[in-house]
């Protein structure tokens, strides 16, 4: 990739973009262009966020030497996210660079109707990662489960960032909300408003709104069936584009990339068609799974703790939901990258997808052993099928009785007649 | 002589021509392909681990015969994968030939026989009467019966529902692209995306796929008990007509 970059001096023009979801592909289809543009970029939100050059430098040692990164480990890392987020290699200074920028960025975390179980994957990890510290670190102006002041000093700080930073500050909101009941199914702080003003107040003025976990993406477990308070993703509350990041809870990785990949061009990154960025939702998991193998060679789990989950093998008849969802736990993993489900001996639960709750229940069964949806009908596919089968051939065994019977009937009758 | 007492007794038989050579392909290639893909697609929903080795399979010698030995050497999930789509492919052909016949077929087009055209729906009718009464047997003739047509239709609908619910989960692992090009994942998702907000989501994509090959085979059960029947009550060789593709058309029946 470094080579390329150089010996592309003398024929870029004609280069094509290397990859279909280049994320930085809208800036411009000529790369030196698109560094000049990242780089004016990334120079003038240092200037905008640091005073002088020495505050610059130390900013991230800093930060990290609480946590005992090294910086090798920090340059290791951002090898490792200019990786996942499918950039050139000649991006990852510039990645460190964005990396040091949104550690100043003004920053709202808003949590609505949910566990804040992202907040919780994010902020307390035992060895945590550059990505964790760095979510850590943020200038955060206003997080409900970490910030100092509280009531009314609190709504202060926040009315007071969507005014003084407008279209600067990164909106994360994390949990579903409530629309039920004009959305007084959540009120929030001294005022006591409800989540979905809240919301709407503070997506408004956002430079960038990203919505973490499940529930914010797509309403999640609050939004699983009844639904009794009415609860919907923030794309369905807001006319502002939305970028989602869900799963339960969200990779720290995916959060951060899409973060550094704003500072590094201002721009969401390419989403798909439920507003997920390709670079990170774009593999399926059953296709990326390191048990995918034994998927083919027919070798599963067949009971919880058999000598086959010992051996590894694939998950897909405890109910994997690999084959139905689309995330990146199988190459960016979690817990400080070290593991997924599936490596952890469990299938997926399908979490990064839309109604997830409904759709991918039963978690430990196959899909083909999930409820079908027809009114009336409390059964598998199969067994419905077998019943109507069964049914059918109860119908054609009765009819060709009666029609052996009533031939008999018939033709005793005729011979009858002609005896006459 | 003998063969005037016959006519009295079973009347006049003529011959009627009713598949050609092509159909008669068509009939037994979508047998087998159903048939094929019915099993695979079992295997598939559900692993039946009969063939396949389990940990406790593994040393049995009745069952590891099949495929015993090392991981690389099984591979059964790809096998019954692979023919699936073998026979997916068949039937996503022989649908568009059949669609074609339907229309413009020389011999007999389904549209001839087909309800809304005419007094088909009284036809369908009667022969809905006759199978229950056993009486007034509809007139044989040079084209299938609309009851026929009618049933025929809604299986290959079902068909073709199997056709973009397959082709829905099958593009699932597409990543944008492939070796032909761009185009095929596009008019996958094109022309079956539709499936995903009416089933629920991939998963019920699934569900309906595997309920639909039911209806697929209740209609298998249908239609061979329908054929005995009539082949049994009418006795104009209508069992023959996938093999031959000729009937009788007798001017007499018993149950007239």
């Amino acid at each position: 990739m470094d080579n390329d970059n150089h010996s592309c001096d003398n024929n870029c023009k004609e280069k094509k973009p290397a990859f279909k979801w280049d994320p930085l592909r809208f800036i411009s289809k000529n790369p030196d262009e698109v560094l000049k543009k990242v780089d004016k970029r990334l120079d003038k939100l240092e200037k905008e966020y640091f005073k002088n050059t020495k505050e610059k430098e130390n900013n991230l040692p800093n930060i990290f030497d609480i946590y005992g990164v090294s910086r090798r480990d920090f340059l290791k890392w951002s090898a490792f996210l200019t990786s996942t987020l499918m950039l050139p290699y000649i991006f990852k200074p510039r990645i460190a660079r964005a990396a040091n920028i949104l550690t100043r960025t003004p920053f709202i975390w808003l949590d609505m109707a949910d566990c804040m179980g992202n907040t919780e994957a994010f902020i307390r990890n035992a060895n945590p990662t550059p990505a964790e510290i760095i979510i850590n670190y943020v200038s955060v102006n206003y997080m409900e489960s970490i910030m100092a002041p509280a009531g009314y000093q609190a709504e202060a700080r926040r009315t007071e960032t969507i005014k003084k930073d407008k279209g600067k500050y990164i909106l994360v909101v994390e949990g579903a909300i409530p629309t039920g009941m004009d959305g007084k199914f959540l009120t929030i702080g001294a005022k006591g408003d409800t989540g979905i003003k809240i919301v709407k107040e503070t997506a408004k003025n956002a430079g960038i709104t990203i919505a973490i976990g499940n529930c914010a993406a797509y309403g999640g477990i609050p939004a699983a069936s009844p639904n009794p308070t009415n609860a919907v993703g923030l794309s369905s509350v807001t006319n502002r584009s939305v970028i989602n990041i869900p799963a339960c809870p969200a990779n720290p990785v995916n959060v951060v990339g899409t973060l550094v990949e704003y500072i590094l061009t201002g721009k969401a990154p390419q989403l798909d068609n439920i507003g997920r960025p390709l670079w990170a939702y774009s593999g399926r998991l059953h296709d990326n799974c390191y048990r995918r193998g034994h998927f083919e060679a027919g070798e599963y789990v067949r009971h919880w703790g058999d000598a086959g989950a010992k051996k590894e093998y694939c998950l897909y008849m405890m109910g994997c939901k690999g084959p139905f969802t689309w995330n990146n736990c199988t190459t960016a993993e979690y817990n400080q990258d070290t593991s997924f489900p599936m490596r952890a001996g469990h299938g997926c639960i399908g979490c990064s997808e839309p109604v997830f709750w409904d759709r991918m229940t039963p978690f430990e069964k196959p899909n083909a052993d999930a409820k079908i949806i027809i009114p009336g009908v409390e059964a598998t596919a199969d067994e419905f099928g077998v019943a109507l089968l069964g049914a059918a051939g109860v119908g054609i065994a009765a009819h060709a009785i009666y029609t052996g019977i009533k031939k008999k009937n018939e033709t005793k009758k005729s011979s009858s007649k002609k005896e006459d | 002589m003998e063969n005037k007492e016959n006519i009295n007794k079973y009347g006049e038989i003529n011959l009627v021509h009713r598949m050609t050579v092509i159909k008669r392909i068509i009939h037994w290639t979508f047998f087998l392909a159903i048939i094929n893909n019915i099993i695979t697609g079992f295997y598939i929903a559900y692993p039946f681990l009969f063939f396949g080795k389990t940990p406790t399979q593994s040393d049995s010698l009745s069952t590891g015969i099949v495929n015993s030995g090392e991981t690389n050497q099984a591979f059964i999930m790809t096998w019954m994968r692979d023919f699936h789509f073998i026979g997916a492919v068949l039937i996503d052909v022989i649908f568009i030939v059949w669609l074609y016949l339907a229309f413009f077929s020389w011999k007999e087009p389904l549209y001839k026989s087909f309800l809304p055209f005419g007094d088909k729906l009284e036809e369908a009718w009667k022969m809905i009467k006759h199978y229950f009464t056993l009486k007034d047997k509809p007139k044989t003739g040079r084209y299938q019966d609309p009851l026929n047509a009618f049933v025929f239709t809604i299986f290959h609908l079902l068909i073709l529902l199997q056709m973009l619910t397959g082709f829905q989960m099958y593009v699932a692992s597409f990543t944008g692209t492939s070796a032909v090009g761009a185009w095929w994942p596009w008019l996958m998702h094109f022309s079956t995306d539709w499936t995903l907000f009416i089933f629920g989501g991939l998963t019920g994509v699934t569900i309906a796929h595997l309920f639909i090959m039911w209806l697929i085979i209740i209609f298998i059960a249908y239609h061979i008990y329908i054929e005995v029947w009539r082949s049994v009550m009418w006795k104009e060789g209508d069992i023959l007509i996938p093999f031959g593709g000729y009937k009788y058309i007798r001017n007499k029946s018993e149950t007239q």
